[in-house]
C-alpha cells in the first residue's frame, strides 16, 4: 500500500471516526466546527509527516504523478477528471442554494433572580434569607409537615401536572407543543441548584416576571400569585422535594 | 439411583415453577406495596377509593377512570368482558394517548406497575368473583391491508351507521357527536378517525379492530353486536347479492324467490343471535349457523379497521419548531385562490395547540388539535390557507353559566414590528403586553370577513380603526374549517405588520371551539412559532457551481501539462 494511500484512509478514517463513532455511537454529535479543527490538525500531522525527507515526500507524490501521466493510470485519470469537477459542483451548490434559517433563541433558562421577594405587593424578605416557613415542621412537627405536603400535592395536581406532569418530570399531557419546555423537577440539576425561595419566586412571578435574559415573553408558566395563596405555593414548594426525594439548597447555619 | 431421580425431578420442578413464572401474566395478589404507589402516583386522578374523583379530576376530561365498575376502555377481550391483567399492565405502562393519562414506563418499575394492576382490581369484586379468564378477541384472521379491503371497510362504515357519530370521512363530526355522554354522564366526544395519534388505545390496525369488537366499555362507543351488519348469517357473496336484488327496480320472480330466500336465512341467523344474548342454548347446528355468521362478521371488521387505519396520516406531524419554520413560498402572478389546486402541491404546517391555563377562564380540555397552514406569496401580496378540525359548526350559541355568545373563531397573531436579532425582545405569547400585538381574528358567524385587532395583552384588544383590504374566506367542511386570507405586503397603516422576504417573524395561533364552551380568553392556543417570505434562491446558484467545476477541470489539466514537461526536461 502507498503512503498516499496510507495517508488518505487516515484522513477520511479519522473523519468517519469523529461523526459517526464519537458523535453517534459514543456520545451526542459534534459540531461541524469542532470536527474541522480536528481535521485541520490531522492534515498538519501528516503535511509534517510526509515533509520530514525527501524520500518520504517522493514516495507520497509518486501515485499523484503516475495518475496524471501514466497510461497505465488512464482509466483512473479519466474517472477522476469528471468526479471532481462533478463533487465540487455539487458542494457549491448545496452551499449557495442552502435556505436561510431561523437564528436560534438564546435564552437563559435560571436567570438572576431579583434582590428582594415578593408576593403581590407585599415584601416577604431578601431573596438570600427567605425560607419556607413550613419547613422547620419537617424536624419540629412531621404530622403537621405531612398535612403541608398533602396539601401542597393537591395545590400541584390542580394547577402544575398539566405541563410539569403526573411524575414531576416535565411532561405533562401539555408540555410537548410549549416553547420552553416545562421544567423537570426530577433533573438533579434543578432543585438542588436553588433555594427554595428562588422557587417561590419563579412560580409567583411566572413567565412575565423573568428578566429579558429569560426571555419573558416565551414562557407559559403563569403569575401564580394571582390565583394562589402564599401559604399555596409554599406547600406545593414543599411537595416538590417530598416526592421526588432532592433537597432544595440551603446556606449552612454555622455562617 | 433413587437420589438422582429425585435430583431429576426436582430440577424438573424447579424449572416448570421458573417457567410458569415468566409466562404467568397476571398480576401477583394485591399488596402493601400496590397500595403505597397508587395512592403515591395514581391516586390524585383516580382517588383514593378508585372511583376516579381525585383531587386533578375536577378539570380534566376525558375524565379520570373509576375503577369500582369494572368499565375499562382499552382491552384485548370480547364485549361485556372484563380486561386482562396485561391489558391493564400495557395502559399503565403506555398511557392514553389525547388523554391526561401518562405513560408510566420510566416512572414505575415493571414490578411496581403490577403490584398496581393488582390493587385496582380491588376497586371492583368483578374480578375476584370471575370463574373463567376473560374471552379474548381472536385476532387471527386478520386481513392484509388492501385497497380492495379499504373500499369493503367503508360501505360498512356507512352501513353500520359509523357515520352518525364519527362524521362522512371520520372527522368525529357526525350528527350525534356533540350530545355523546358517557356512562358517568360526562361529554364523550366521538374520535376524530383522521388523527391516529390521540387514539387512547393506539392506532395499529389490530387496535382498531380490538376497540371495535370489545366496544369501548363506559363511553358512547356502542358494544359491538355481530346481528347488527348487514346481511348477517349470509356469505359475502350472499350479501352483496341481497342488497342487488334489494336496489332493483323491478325483479323477475325467479328474483324474487332468491331475495325472499336470502331474508329467510338472514332473520333465521338473527333469531339465533338473540336466543344467545338471552342465554338460551343452541342446538349443535344453529351453533354452526351462528358460528359461520361470527366468522364473516369478524372478516368484514378487519375491512373496517384497514378503512379506519386509511383515513389518517402514518404518525402525527412534526410540529413547527426548529428550522421546520412555516415558509411562504414565493409565486410569480396571481396568488391562488382557496379552492385552487396549487395548495395541494403545497406542504402544511403543523401548529399543535393547548389549553390556555394561564388567564382566567382558563380551558383545560382543548378539542381543537392542531392548526395546518400554508403560504404562497408573490411581489406584492401574501396569501395563507388556515386548516383545523372541529367537530361541530358553532355559529351562534349562548353559554349557559356565563349568557356569553358562543362561537367558533381563529386569531392569528404577529408583532406589530419584527424584533430585530435573536435577544430582541418580543412582545408577550398571549396576545402581547408591552410591546403589542397584529391580529387577525376569523369569527365562524362572518366567514368571509376578517377583523384587525391591535392587542396589549388578552384582554386588552382593540379593533383597528383603519381596517386593510383583506380578501377572507372561510368554510366548514366535515368537521374541517378552512380559512384563506389573503393581504399587501405593505400597507399604509402603522398598526399592521409589515413584511419583507427573508425576515424571520413570529407567529402564533388562538382558536375556540364554541361547542366547547371557548369563548374570550377561555381558548386554545400555541406559544411563538416562526415565519418567513422564502426568499427566491440567488440566482448565483446557477453561475458559481458550473464556473468552479470548469477551473477545476482547467487545473487538472493545467497540472498535467506542467508534470508532463518537467518529466521530459528530466528525461
Amino acid at each position: 500500500m502507498s503512503l498516499f494511500t496510507i495517508c488518505l484512509i487516515i484522513l477520511v478514517g479519522s473523519w468517519v471516526f469523529l461523526r459517526f463513532v464519537v458523535g453517534g455511537i459514543i456520545s451526542v454529535p459534534i459540531p461541524g466546527s469542532v470536527i474541522a479543527m480536528y481535521m485541520g490538525l490531522i492534515v498538519i500531522a501528516i503535511l509534517v509527516h510526509i515533509s520530514v525527507e525527501d524520500s518520504l515526500f517522493r514516495e507520497f507524490r509518486r501515485p499523484i504523478l503516475e495518475t496524471l501521466v501514466d497510461d497505465k493510470r488512464r482509466l483512473h485519470r479519466r474517472v477522476l477528471v469528471v468526479l471532481i469537477p462533478l463533487l465540487l459542483l455539487g458542494y457549491t451548490y448545496s452551499i449557495i442554494a442552502q435556505r436561510a434559517n431561523p437564528p436560534g433563541s438564546p435564552r437563559d433558562a435560571h436567570p438572576s433572580p431579583p434582590l428582594q421577594l415578593t408576593y403581590k405587593d407585599e415584601v416577604i424578605g431578601t431573596m438570600q434569607d427567605v425560607v419556607n416557613p413550613f419547613r422547620h415542621y419537617e424536624k419540629d412537627d412531621p404530622e403537621a409537615f405531612k398535612a403541608h405536603v398533602e396539601n401542597g400535592k393537591r395545590v400541584y395536581h390542580q394547577n402544575c401536572f398539566y405541563c410539569h406532569g403526573d411524575h414531576l418530570d416535565g411532561q405533562g399531557h401539555f408540555a410537548a407543543y410549549l416553547q420552553p419546555l416545562p421544567a423537570n423537577f426530577q433533573d438533579p440539576g434543578i432543585i438542588p441548584n436553588f433555594q427554595e425561595s428562588f422557587f417561590f419566586w419563579r412560580v409567583a412571578k411566572g413567565g412575565p416576571g423573568l428578566p429579558a435574559a429569560g426571555t419573558p415573553w416565551d414562557s407559559a408558566m403563569p403569575i401564580w400569585e394571582d390565583h394562589l395563596t402564599k401559604d399555596e405555593i409554599w406547600d406545593v414548594i414543599l411537595f416538590l422535594s417530598d416526592y421526588t426525594g432532592y433537597q432544595f439548597r440551603t446556606f449552612g447555619e454555622a455562617h | 439411583m433413587r437420589i438422582r431421580t429425585v435430583a431429576l425431578l426436582l430440577t424438573l420442578f424447579g424449572m416448570f415453577v421458573v417457567l410458569s413464572l415468566i409466562y404467568a401474566q397476571n398480576a401477583p395478589e394485591a399488596s402493601e406495596k400496590g397500595k403505597e404507589v397508587y395512592e403515591n402516583s395514581c391516586a390524585h386522578c383516580h382517588g383514593t377509593e378508585g372511583r376516579g374523583d381525585g383531587a386533578a379530576a375536577e378539570n380534566l376530561l376525558p375524565k379520570p377512570r373509576d375503577f369500582t365498575r369494572g368499565l375499562y376502555k382499552i382491552r384485548s377481550t370480547e364485549t361485556g368482558e372484563l380486561p386482562t391483567d396485561q391489558d391493564l399492565f400495557d395502559i399503565i405502562t403506555e398511557g392514553m394517548p389525547g388523554s391526561s393519562m401518562p405513560g408510566w414506563e420510566t416512572a414505575l418499575s415493571a414490578n411496581d406497575r403490577w403490584e398496581v394492576v393488582a390493587y385496582i382490581k380491588t376497586f371492583y369484586d368483578g374480578f375476584k368473583e370471575a370463574e373463567t379468564p376473560p374471552k379474548q378477541i381472536n385476532l387471527s384472521g386478520k386481513v392484509p391491508y388492501s385497497e380492495q379491503s379499504v373500499e369493503t371497510g367503508k360501505a360498512l362504515y356507512t352501513e353500520l351507521g359509523c357515520i352518525e357519530c364519527h362524521g362522512n370521512i371520520g372527522r368525529g363530526d357526525g350528527t350525534s357527536a356533540p350530545d355523546l355522554t358517557d356512562e358517568w354522564g360526562f361529554q364523550s366526544w366521538p374520535a376524530n378517525l383522521t388523527q391516529g395519534w390521540n387514539f387512547r388505545g393506539g392506532a395499529d390496525t389490530e387496535d382498531i379492530f380490538k376497540r371495535f369488537i370489545g366496544g369501548l366499555a363506559g363511553s358512547a362507543m356502542p358494544a359491538f353486536e355481530g346481528d347488527s351488519f348487514p346481511g348477517f348469517g349470509l356469505t359475502a357473496e350472499e350479501s352483496s347479492r341481497m342488497i342487488e336484488l334489494d336496489n332493483k327496480d323491478e325483479m323477475t320472480e325467479v328474483e324474487e324467490e332468491e331475495s325472499a330466500q336470502l331474508y329467510e336465512k338472514y332473520d333465521a341467523a338473527v333469531d339465533i343471535a338473540l336466543n344467545l344474548a338471552e342465554g338460551t342454548e343452541l342446538s349443535a347446528e344453529e351453533k354452526q349457523i351462528y358460528d359461520d355468521a361470527m366468522k364473516v362478521v369478524y372478516e368484514k371488521s378487519w375491512h373496517l379497521a384497514n378503512y379506519v387505519k386509511s383515513l389518517m396520516p402514518e404518525k402525527r406531524p412534526e410540529p413547527a419548531i426548529g428550522n421546520n419554520v412555516l415558509r411562504s413560498q414565493y409565486i410569480q402572478g396571481e396568488l391562488p385562490e382557496m379552492d385552487n389546486t396549487a395548495w395541494e402541491t403545497l406542504e402544511a404546517r403543523y401548529f399543535p395547540l393547548v389549553g390556555q391555563i394561564v388567564i382566567e377562564p382558563r380551558q383545560f380540555n382543548p378539542t381543537i388539535d392542531a392548526v395546518n397552514v400554508k403560504s404562497y406569496y408573490n411581489d406584492t401580496e401574501v396569501a395563507f390557507l388556515f386548516m383545523w378540525d372541529d367537530r361541530t359548526h358553532t355559529t351562534d350559541e349562548t353559554d349557559d353559566e356565563t349568557g356569553k355568545t358562543l362561537e367558533d373563531a381563529l386569531a392569528v397573531q404577529f408583532p406589530v414590528k419584527v424584533p430585530q436579532g435573536p435577544t430582541a425582545p418580543k412582545p408577550y405569547f398571549l396576545w402581547g403586553g408591552r410591546l403589542p400585538v397584529y391580529l387577525w381574528h376569523w369569527k365562524a358567524s362572518a366567514p368571509e370577513q376578517v377583523t384587525e385587532l391591535t392587542a396589549k395583552g388578552i384582554n386588552n384588544a382593540e379593533v383597528q380603526e383603519a381596517q386593510g383590504e383583506l380578501q377572507v374566506q372561510g368554510t366548514y367542511t366535515d368537521g374541517q374549517y378552512k380559512l384563506w386570507v389573503k393581504r399587501a405586503l405593505k400597507t399604509d397603516d402603522k398598526k399592521d405588520l409589515q413584511l419583507d422576504p427573508g425576515v424571520f417573524v413570529p407567529i402564533a395561533f388562538s382558536a375556540w371551539d364554541g361547542a366547547n364552551g371557548d369563548v374570550d380568553t377561555k381558548r386554545v392556543m400555541t406559544s411563538w412559532y416562526t415565519f418567513v417570505l422564502e426568499p427566491v434562491p440567488s440566482s448565483k446558484r446557477f453561475i458559481y457551481p458550473p464556473l468552479i467545476a470548469l477551473l477545476s477541470v482547467g487545473f487538472l489539466f493545467g497540472l498535467r501539462a506542467f508534470v508532463q514537461r518537467r518529466n521530459s526536461e528530466e528525461a
